[in-house]
Formats: C-alpha cells, sequence, structure tokens
C-alpha cells in the first residue's frame, strides 16, 4: 500500500505541474484564478496521502480541512473582484500609460 | 477486501484528474474549460478522498480512533463537496460579468447569440 | 522524504516564483503568491513540521492573499515599468541577487545532514524539550508547549505586535469623515446592489458556525494535534471576511464593530499578560504557570501548566482574530468603512 501511495503521489504531482501550464498560458487572469484553484483542492488531497504514507493521519486531516476552507475563501474573493473590475485580459500593463487611458480604467 | 475497493477509487480519482488535466490545457474556450475544471476537479477529489477514507482502514485494525480519522476525511469530503461547485459558479460569473465571449467554431455563426453584448 | 515527489514539487515551487516576480499584472501576481503559499505548506507538510505547515496555510495562503486582492482592489493593477536606466536597474538587481544567493548557496554547503544528533539545533535545549515536556507540562505537541510555556515570553510580545500591526493599518489608513471631508454615511444593508449571488450567500452563511465550530476545535485541540492559538485566530477571522465577502462590508461592520473588535484584542493580550501577572501574584515568576495549582481545584503542578497554556492560547486567539477583521476592514474600504470587495 505505501508504494501505491507514493506512486499516486507523485502522479498527481505530475499533473499538478500540468496545470502549471494553463496559469502561466492563461490569456485572461480568470484562467489563473482557475489554474490556483485546481492546485489548491488537489494539494488538500496530497494532504492527507502525504499524512497516510508517514503514519501519522491524524495529525494531517486537521492541516488538510483548514486548507480546503481557505483555499475556498481565496477563490470567492478572487472572483468577487472582478464584479468590481472588469477587465481581464493582460491588455496594456506594463507600458507608460497616457492620461486618457487612465481617465478610462478608473 | 477493503484495500482492493480503496485502490479502485483511488485508481478511478486519479484517472478523472488525468481527464480534468487534459480538459484544462486542451479546451479552446475559458467556460468549457471552467467545465472541466470545476466539474472534474470535485469528482476526483470525491474519489480520492473516498479511497483514502477507505486506505486509513484497511491497513491497522478497527479502533476508534482510525474510525475517527476515517471520519474526519469524510469531512473534508462533504466539504469539498459544498465549497468547489460554489467557486465554480463564482469564478464563471466573473467571467461572464467581466464580457468575457464563448468560443464559436470558426465557419459557422448562429442568430441570437446578442445577448452576450455585455 | 520521497525524492521523485520533492523533486517535482520543489520545481513547482520554482516556477511559481519565477512566474510571481515577472508577470506584468499585480492581480496576477497575487494569485500566483497565493499559489506559491499553497505549495510551500505542502513543502512544509512533507518535511514533517506540520504546525508550520498549518501556519502557513492559514496565514500565508489564505488572510494574505485576501489582504493583496484588497489592496489591488483599492489601487491599481498595473505595474509602472520605467523606460529609461532600465537595463542599468536590471543588472543592479540581478547582481544583488546572484550576491546574495550565491552567498546562501555558499552557507548552505556548511549545513549539518539531515536530522545529524550532532547538529547544534539537536544538542542544547531540544533534548531536554523534547524528553521532558510531557512530564514538566502534560502537553504531547512539543511545539504548543515550547511555544506558551517555555518560551511565554516571546510569544507574548509576538501577540503583541500583532496588536501594533493593527494599530499601524489605523493610524495609516482610518478616516472618521469620508475621503472628500464630509461625514461618513450610514449605510442601510445590503448596499452592494447587483452583487447579491444566492448561491454565494446561502453557501457561506450555511458554513460559517461549522467553520467556526473548527476553528475553536483547532484552538482547544492545539495540546495534542498541530493548532493551536495563532492558527485558530486566524481561521476564526478567515470566516469573519467570508462573511464579508460574500455579503457586503456592513454586514461585519455594523455587526462586529471596530469598538467591539478593538476590546477584543486588547482583552486577549490583557489575558495574556494578566496570567503571567496572577502566577506573580501566587508567589512564582512571570508566567510561570505552576503557581496556578494555588486556584485551580483538583490541580497538580503539571495540569496547572497544561491548564496555563489553555488560558495564552485562548488570549492569543482572541487577538488574532479581532486584527484579522480590524486589518481587512481597514484595507478593503480604504478606512472609510464604507463598500468592500
Amino acid at each position: 500500500m505505501n508504494s501505491f501511495l507514493n506512486w499516486t503521489s507523485i502522479f498527481i504531482c505530475f499533473l499538478m505541474l500540468l496545470t502549471m501550464l494553463r496559469i502561466v498560458a492563461g490569456p485572461t487572469i480568470i484562467d489563473r484564478i482557475m489554474g490556483a484553484n485546481v492546485i489548491g483542492t488537489k494539494t488538500t488531497v496530497l494532504l492527507v496521502i502525504i499524512g497516510l504514507i508517514y503514519g501519522r493521519e491524524d495529525m494531517f486531516v486537521d492541516i488538510a480541512l483548514a486548507y480546503a476552507m481557505l483555499n475556498f475563501i481565496v477563490t470567492i474573493g478572487a472572483s468577487r473582484y472582478f464584479m468590481h473590475h472588469k477587465n481581464v485580459r493582460n491588455r496594456g500593463y506594463g507600458i507608460r500609460h497616457r492620461k486618457a487611458d487612465l481617465e478610462e480604467q478608473k | 477486501m477493503t484495500a482492493l475497493i480503496a485502490r479502485l477509487l483511488m485508481v478511478a480519482g486519479l484517472f478523472f484528474f488525468f481527464a480534468t488535466t487534459i480538459g484544462i490545457l486542451r479546451f479552446p474556450d475559458f467556460y468549457s474549460r471552467m467545465h472541466a475544471a470545476g466539474k472534474g476537479d470535485t469528482l476526483s477529489s470525491l474519489l480520492l478522498l473516498s479511497g483514502l477514507a477507505l486506505v486509513n482502514l484497511a491497513g491497522a485494525p478497527l479502533t476508534f480512533d482510525n474510525i475517527l480519522v476515517s471520519l474526519k476525511i469524510m469531512a473534508i469530503l462533504v466539504f469539498i463537496f459544498l465549497a468547489s461547485p460554489t467557486a465554480t459558479h463564482a469564478i464563471i460569473d466573473a467571467g461572464y460579468a467581466s464580457g468575457i465571449e464563448p468560443w464559436q467554431k470558426p465557419g459557422t455563426s448562429k442568430e441570437g447569440d446578442d445577448d452576450l453584448a455585455v | 522524504m520521497i525524492w521523485q515527489f520533492d523533486i517535482i514539487l520543489l520545481t513547482l515551487i520554482v516556477l511559481c516564483a519565477l512566474f510571481t516576480i515577472s508577470i506584468k499584472d499585480l492581480l496576477g501576481a497575487a494569485i500566483m503568491f497565493g499559489a506559491y503559499s499553497f505549495l510551500m505548506c505542502l513543502l512544509w507538510t512533507e518535511m514533517g513540521a506540520v504546525d508550520v505547515a498549518f501556519t502557513e496555510a492559514s496565514v500565508g495562503a489564505g488572510v494574505s492573499t485576501i489582504l493583496f486582492l484588497a489592496i489591488v482592489h483599492r489601487s491599481t493593477r498595473r505595474v509602472k515599468v520605467r523606460q529609461r536606466g532600465r537595463i542599468f536597474y536590471k543588472g543592479l538587481g540581478l547582481t544583488a541577487s546572484l550576491m546574495m544567493g550565491g552567498l546562501l548557496f555558499y552557507a548552505s554547503s556548511d549545513f549539518p545532514a539531515w536530522g545529524d544528533p550532532l547538529a547544534p539545533a539537536s544538542n542544547h535545549v531540544s533534548p531536554y524539550y523534547l524528553l521532558h515536556t510531557l512530564a514538566d507540562t502534560a502537553v504531547p505537541n512539543v511545539v504548543t508547549s515550547v511555544l506558551a510555556d517555555y518560551r511565554g515570553f516571546d510569544t507574548m510580545f509576538e501577540t503583541s505586535v500583532i496588536l501594533t500591526a493593527g494599530l499601524a493599518v489605523l493610524i495609516v489608513l482610518r478616516l472618521d469623515g469620508s475621503r472628500t471631508g464630509g461625514p461618513v454615511r450610514k449605510m442601510a444593508r445590503p448596499i452592494a446592489k447587483g452583487y447579491e449571488d444566492t448561491i454565494i450567500r446561502f453557501i457561506s452563511r450555511a458554513m460559517a458556525p461549522f467553520l467556526q465550530l473548527f476553528a475553536l476545535y483547532v484552538l482547544a485541540h492545539g495540546h495534542h494535534s498541530p493548532g493551536g492559538g495563532f492558527q485558530g485566530g486566524v481561521i476564526l477571522g478567515a470566516t469573519f471576511i467570508l462573511l464579508a465577502i460574500s455579503y457586503d462590508l456592513q454586514l461585519v461592520v455594523q455587526t462586529f464593530t471596530e469598538k467591539t473588535a478593538l476590546i477584543l484584542a486588547n482583552i486577549g493580550l490583557l489575558i495574556y499578560s494578566g496570567t503571567g501577572a496572577l502566577c506573580l501574584l501566587l508567589g512564582h515568576n512571570f508566567l510561570d504557570y505552576a503557581a496556578l495549582a494555588k486556584i485551580i481545584p483538583g490541580a497538580t503542578t503539571v495540569t496547572a501548566r497544561s491548564d496555563g497554556i489553555m488560558m495564552v492560547e485562548i488570549g492569543v486567539a482572541l487577538a488574532v482574530m479581532s486584527i484579522i477583521v480590524i486589518i481587512y476592514t481597514n484595507l478593503v474600504s480604504d478606512g472609510t468603512y464604507e463598500k468592500g470587495l
């Protein structure tokens, strides 16, 4: 059972690495928020797996529950941001802006 | 016997997570990627956590401590079952409110798609 | 320590960090920093440091990311890139980080092996704490007993530092009037018309009591499992932030008012130093919980120390919860308590 859990954790970690590609390449920022949410949920599962591998699962389950809660709160907060500000594409950041563009952003 | 069921559940969870990852990488549009991420992620987490709750019971004798830990893992499962679809709903609402347009197959266009002009 | 898992995890962390500093969008950088904190929590867990992982998950990945989001909501999302002298400043930054990084790499080659029993960290007081914590304090979790009993002074001053942080935010941001100079309008709730979302509101409202119950469990069970005062207080504060996000800032500001929060924060620190003063009054040293055996009925010196640790953890949790609510409500509304995220 231990080697099965080892390989499961390595496989999940590898798939999280693939999800990172979406975070890096997402054309809009909401793609990145979605990728961060998936990584957060999978880390919860990984915490329980690590607890079972080490044999001290009673400690790690508390951390996993708190982690799941905070992942949820961060995702809700990040989505709420876009109710107020509606610019999702990385449009025109990093260059010097004219005053008219600054007014349009407000 | 319990170990066998646990392994089956975990392999199913891994399969769905693999499908989720491929969906996130390969779908052409934000909304379809969010379908893959929201549903596939929740289902794979549920299957993996059920399998892990059984793995915990499989190795050792059935004492109160082990049952308590498995119940806690099921509590995480219930929380993810409630919270992850809500987070998916919030993200898609944010995307819709910001005016992301759905992907159309190139070469086709349908009438009645103007209700997305935000 | 599974080495393949370690390698992939460290690759992920380095990628996250590189992407955070190179993205030209402050909101994206805040989200990526949250993901980086999540992965750091996993790394601490994999190394066996569960209390540190718990604190990193709750403070670093949860509340810090929300505070960054509140700041970006209030200021701007763009990064100003200077056009003149770009190469010079980039070269300066690169040289500084290479020198610092090179120095750290060189120093890390001098480290003892992992878990070396002859290392200085395992030699002086650590064996005493590890061997005697159960006999002295009846608390199996060594981190809690070291934090609240053997090194109780440091934790008391950490709590006062948290209070100072809340005070700093209040001094810099809090306004009695609005930004334009008039008085603050008293809002009826809900204010954010058009942002009402039944699903999110229902789920947050239904889950908040259970989250708070879990936070109290973390606080009370800190003697036997990872947790304790800080983590429990942060999760309690995070539930208020959840309600403020899903409903409206006015809901939190009008029920958990600023005055209540400040009084609770100070009561928290008062509980901590009050316990110490009580021990002083009973004839022992400051924060020597063995003195409490005289007033708690049916307690020996050992269980009195366990009870003393419990009391100070409650104080820490109260202080941390109130200060997190104060910092969030001030940052997200620019000190005016009018509109939130």
